[in-house]
């Protein structure tokens, strides 16, 4: 991974249409604002991965097998 | 009473005043704002999130404190707005607010629970949503396994 050290108020490029400004930097939180092409989707990371996660956890299952997995819990 | 088409366990007759509200859906699954909480004795402690809209849609879950018994929630302030309750503190699991973990399953690997993005549902005005964490705390796709495997893996 790439690891860069930036001030509030600077910026980065990704590619050529992609840039990244630094906003503000506090001990908690950064704030950033991201430009970009419409067609570049921007999602929270967490977003995503529930997203995933979401839909694999609406497939079918075969309930007999879970329930011997899991029964223990009980 | 009225009849609603499930995936698992076809028509069940419920009260329509039973189901919960989810006004922002689920993440993937935005259009689904209703959903009837199935819980089946004999397949205990899962429930069933079935939507109601969608028969094909029903979701598994535990209670997270099955799971974790220690978990601790991170629910942000918009959250805890949509959901009504007091923006100053965290509910309390099993008294202010149930408290679900999805469970995703695939060929091979022990069931996965979310973690990162608990289901909350207030049941005082029966509103629901799924509060995804910005901290890393917690796994999103955190293993189910039964305590005694735990334990024998130790």
């Amino acid at each position: 991974m790439l690891v860069l050290r930036r001030r509030a108020g600077e910026s980065l490029l990704i590619g050529s249409d992609v840039e990244i400004q630094f906003l503000e930097v506090s001990s908690q939180a950064v704030k950033i604002g991201i430009q970009a092409p419409k067609t570049v989707t921007i999602l929270r990371k967490e977003l995503f991965l529930t997203k995933l996660q979401n839909q694999a956890a609406a497939q079918g299952v075969n309930l007999t097998k879970l329930m011997d997995s899991i029964e223990e819990f009980n | 009473m009225p009849l609603l088409a499930t995936k698992y366990f076809g028509a069940v007759s419920f009260d329509p005043a039973d189901a919960y509200r989810f006004p922002q859906g689920l993440p993937a699954f935005e259009l689904e704002k209703s959903f009837v909480l199935l819980d089946v004795a004999s397949k205990r402690p899962l429930v069933f999130l079935q939507s109601a809209g969608s028969p094909d849609l029903c979701f598994l879950a535990l209670p997270i404190s099955v799971i974790d018994p220690e978990y601790e929630l991170s629910i942000s302030f918009e959250d805890l707005s949509l959901l009504e309750l007091d923006t100053n503190r965290q509910p309390i699991i099993g008294t202010e607010v149930l408290v679900l973990a999805l469970i995703a399953i695939q060929e091979g690997r022990a069931p996965q629970a979310n973690l990162m993005a608990p289901l909350v549902i207030n049941p005082q005005n029966r509103i629901g949503l799924q509060a995804i964490r910005s901290d890393s705390r917690y796994s999103f796709e955190h293993p189910v396994t039964s305590r005694s495997k735990q334990e024998e893996l130790c």
